[in-house]
């Protein structure tokens, strides 16, 4: 009896302990999802006030040319951010792991975009990419409407993507790359091994668990591109309705338009979609991961 | 190891995925203006362009009342929305707000905004302002601020390079185009550059031939009646030509840079825009001129006057911590003195009855060479703003189309129609 009571006021201090975290975490982020759920099966009004709508926003959704295009443009981003992203990270990494002058340096550099504000990032990167005076245009004599090309605008957005998280991928995978015992690769050298061989048979397999983890959130981080978009395209171009990505519509919808279920109908979309595709991946890093030290 | 980084896996890919969805979900940050009754008064607009005539005010105001101390706080359009959205949800509305047109039926028939019947002397004011302070009940909601007019910019160097004739009141659609060509052939600057907008780009035409973009009362749509097609075909193709710049030209550099910069001879602006234009690029003054918009060689019905005019309100919320200071101060902005600062300080034309003249002098006493005294007679053959209360559902919509149709995905035809169809649609809803 005694001892019980014991344990539970153990327990007590332990749970005071988490309280702050765990109160953040339920009025934050758990409520919210659960009052998002149940908005998306409600109409809206305005400021506040619901009524049952049953599946009516879902099928509404379901039933828009825009919702496909922009789930489809989302994807396109991910296809195009993602493993051209990590892959470029990686080649980084391995420079920035060399013995060459000012290391630190570059890696300060490399690092760099990630310090600097988005909406800076994107405005930036807009005039180099303007189509009469940006200095891309200019430089290479072309003529392409880097912006507001329907063809063109997915890609002109991923290559800033892919430039603002190259940094920081790269340093994680850095981090990944220096934690490799250096006797693997004395003892491969001894048996002859060349710099590729090596690459291939050592540093893959080693950091192959870091670059899961930046593979994750990439992609995470991919499917909810918003910041981007909005500043580098925009209202009133042309191209957005081949550009805008779902969260993009999901903020029209909802701040625009003042469609407050139909919009948290496409966050949940987009939320099951991150599962699926993350999903994916938990099943598919069996086949390539490796945990074995 | 591995069961260790298998958890923290799945532990941050969790709280990622929970993270994405409230980041998602979030509500925005709530407005900042809940003056705790110690004198102190919010007064939110969104266009930093004009913050400056509302401290004008706001300082007038308080020199008569040492007690209150207000705080102009200036945010962009798209943001200012988000942001007042969420203060009326959480009751946490600044003291006095700016009211748009497009969004006054949202608000006052939601019940958020005080009724400023007993403080507005609707004799005082432009009968287009007084109606845009109107909720669908027919109350007033809000003291008219001002009133505003779209203006006709011609870069006076081109035109003389190219020895065309300044713009006259006279001037038609084919003196616009004629123009342009000449313009375009002699220096290979730009003529009339035909951006999509509604309120400074085809409602103008529309309502100069004749035709209606809504019905009187608001309660249909009229995109297919011939004198309203018609004029959209008419402006969306001025952008054949190779004289004005493609849609996605504009989206690179707005209509105003490229005037400015000297790459086109013509544009419309709204005349909110003027005084800041004007500040902002001190080397063009002199170079260019504002006159009236050309009319219809050939309406369909009516003389081929037209232009759109819109107001924006000054208001408060219904149950305020501050609200008889707030009542008061907006009493203020209404009144001859308030709206007379605000004419002086340049930024928009009063609401008030007779004070026009006090914005055009500011651009004499400024040095600004601009004879804005020829917009005022607009106001004589001007349409009000086109509204009803489901505005807020159609206008994304429609604006999407038109920019369809000049991507090429619709044709004029079709998205007439379509713009049709969803106007009609989102009435319907209401």
């Amino acid at each position: 009896m005694k001892r019980k009571r014991k344990l539970g006021q153990d327990n007590l201090w332990g749970y005071l302990m988490i309280a702050p975290t765990i109160i953040g975490l339920i009025v934050l982020n758990v409520y919210p999802l659960i009052d998002t759920i149940i908005l998306s099966f409600c109409e809206s009004g305005v400021f506040g006030g619901r009524t049952f709508a049953g599946l009516e926003n879902y099928i509404k959704m379901f039933g828009s040319s825009e919702f496909w295009q922009a789930a489809w443009n989302t994807i396109y981003f991910c296809i195009l951010t993602v493993p051209v992203g990590v892959f470029l990270a990686l080649i980084v990494a391995i420079l920035l792991n060399t013995q060459i002058r000012g290391k630190v340096v570059f890696r300060a550099i490399f690092f760099l975009p990630m310090v600097v504000a988005p909406a800076a990032v994107a405005m930036v990167w807009k005039w180099m990419f303007n189509s009469e005076y940006g200095i891309i245009n200019t430089v290479f004599h072309l003529d392409a409407g880097w912006t507001t090309d329907p063809n063109l605008v997915i890609p002109t957005v991923a290559i800033v993507a892919i430039w603002s998280a190259i940094g920081y991928d790269a340093v994680l995978l850095l981090s990944g790359i220096q934690n490799i015992s250096k006797s693997y690769y004395e003892a491969a050298s001894l048996d002859g091994c060349t710099k590729l061989q090596q690459f291939r048979y050592i540093t893959l397999p080693m950091v192959s668990p870091t670059m899961f983890v930046v593979l994750i959130m990439r992609l995470m981080a991919s499917l909810k591109v918003y910041d981007l978009i909005y500043m580098m395209i925009g209202e009133g171009n042309p191209a957005l309705s081949k550009s805008q990505s779902l969260i993009y519509l999901f903020y029209r919808e909802s701040f625009i338009k003042g469609d407050k279920g139909l919009a948290s109908a496409i966050v949940i979309a987009t939320v099951l979609l991150i599962g699926i595709f993350t999903a994916v991946q938990f099943i598919g890093q069996k086949k390539w991961v490796n945990y074995e030290v | 190891m591995s069961k260790l980084w298998k958890k923290v896996l799945a532990a941050s890919a969790a709280g990622a995925l929970v993270l994405g969805l409230t980041a998602c979900g979030g509500s925005g940050d709530g407005g900042s203006g809940d003056g705790s009754g110690d004198g102190h008064l919010v007064f939110m607009i969104w266009d930093p362009g004009q913050k400056s005539g509302m401290e004008a005010i706001a300082d007038a105001y308080m020199e008569k009342h040492p007690e209150v101390t207000i705080e102009v706080q200036a945010s962009g359009w798209d943001e200012y929305w988000t942001k007042l959205e969420a203060a009326a949800k959480s009751n946490s509305l600044p003291d006095i707000f700016w009211m748009h047109s497009n969004q006054m039926y949202t608000y006052a028939d939601a019940g958020i905004l005080a009724d400023c019947s007993d403080i507005v002397n609707e004799a005082d004011y432009a009968e287009t302002s007084i109606e845009n302070a109107k909720g669908s009940d027919g109350k007033i909601y809000g003291v008219p601020k001002d009133k505003d007019i779209i203006a006709f910019l011609y870069n006076k160097e081109l035109f003389d390079q190219a020895g065309v004739g300044y713009p006259t009141a006279d001037w038609t659609w084919d003196d616009l185009e004629s123009a342009s060509q000449t313009i375009y052939d002699a220096t290979g600057k730009y003529g009339y550059m035909a951006f999509s907008h509604d309120q400074i780009g085809y409602w103008n035409f529309v309502y100069q031939n004749g035709g209606q973009i809504l019905s009187d009362d608001g309660s249909e749509a009229m995109y297919t009646e011939p004198a309203t097609a018609d004029a959209i075909k008419y402006y969306i193709g001025l952008q054949e030509n190779d004289w004005c710049p493609t849609q996605e030209q504009f989206a690179n550099t707005g209509a105003a840079e490229m005037f400015f910069s000297g790459q086109g001879s013509m544009y419309y602006a709204g005349n909110w825009d003027l005084a800041n234009l004007c500040a902002t690029y001190p080397d063009m003054n002199g170079k260019w001129d504002v006159a009236v918009l050309p009319k219809c060689p050939d309406p369909a019905d009516g003389e081929g006057r037209g232009v759109i005019s819109n107001s924006v309100s000054y208001a408060t919320a219904a149950e305020g911590e501050n609200h008889d200071m707030a009542m008061d101060f907006l009493a203020f902005l209404g009144s001859e003195e308030g709206q007379r600062i605000q004419g002086e300080s340049g930024v928009a034309i009063p609401a008030y009855n007779g004070l026009e003249d006090t914005w055009v002098q500011f651009f004499a006493d400024q040095g600004y060479e601009v004879n804005v005294g020829n917009l005022i007679e607009q106001f004589d053959y001007s349409v009000k703003y086109v509204n009803n209360a489901s505005r807020r559902a159609w206008e994304p919509e429609v604006e999407q189309t038109v920019l369809d149709i000049y991507a090429g995905t619709l044709t004029v035809d079709e998205g007439i129609q379509q713009m049709q169809d969803e106007v009609t649609q989102a009435i319907a809803d209401q």
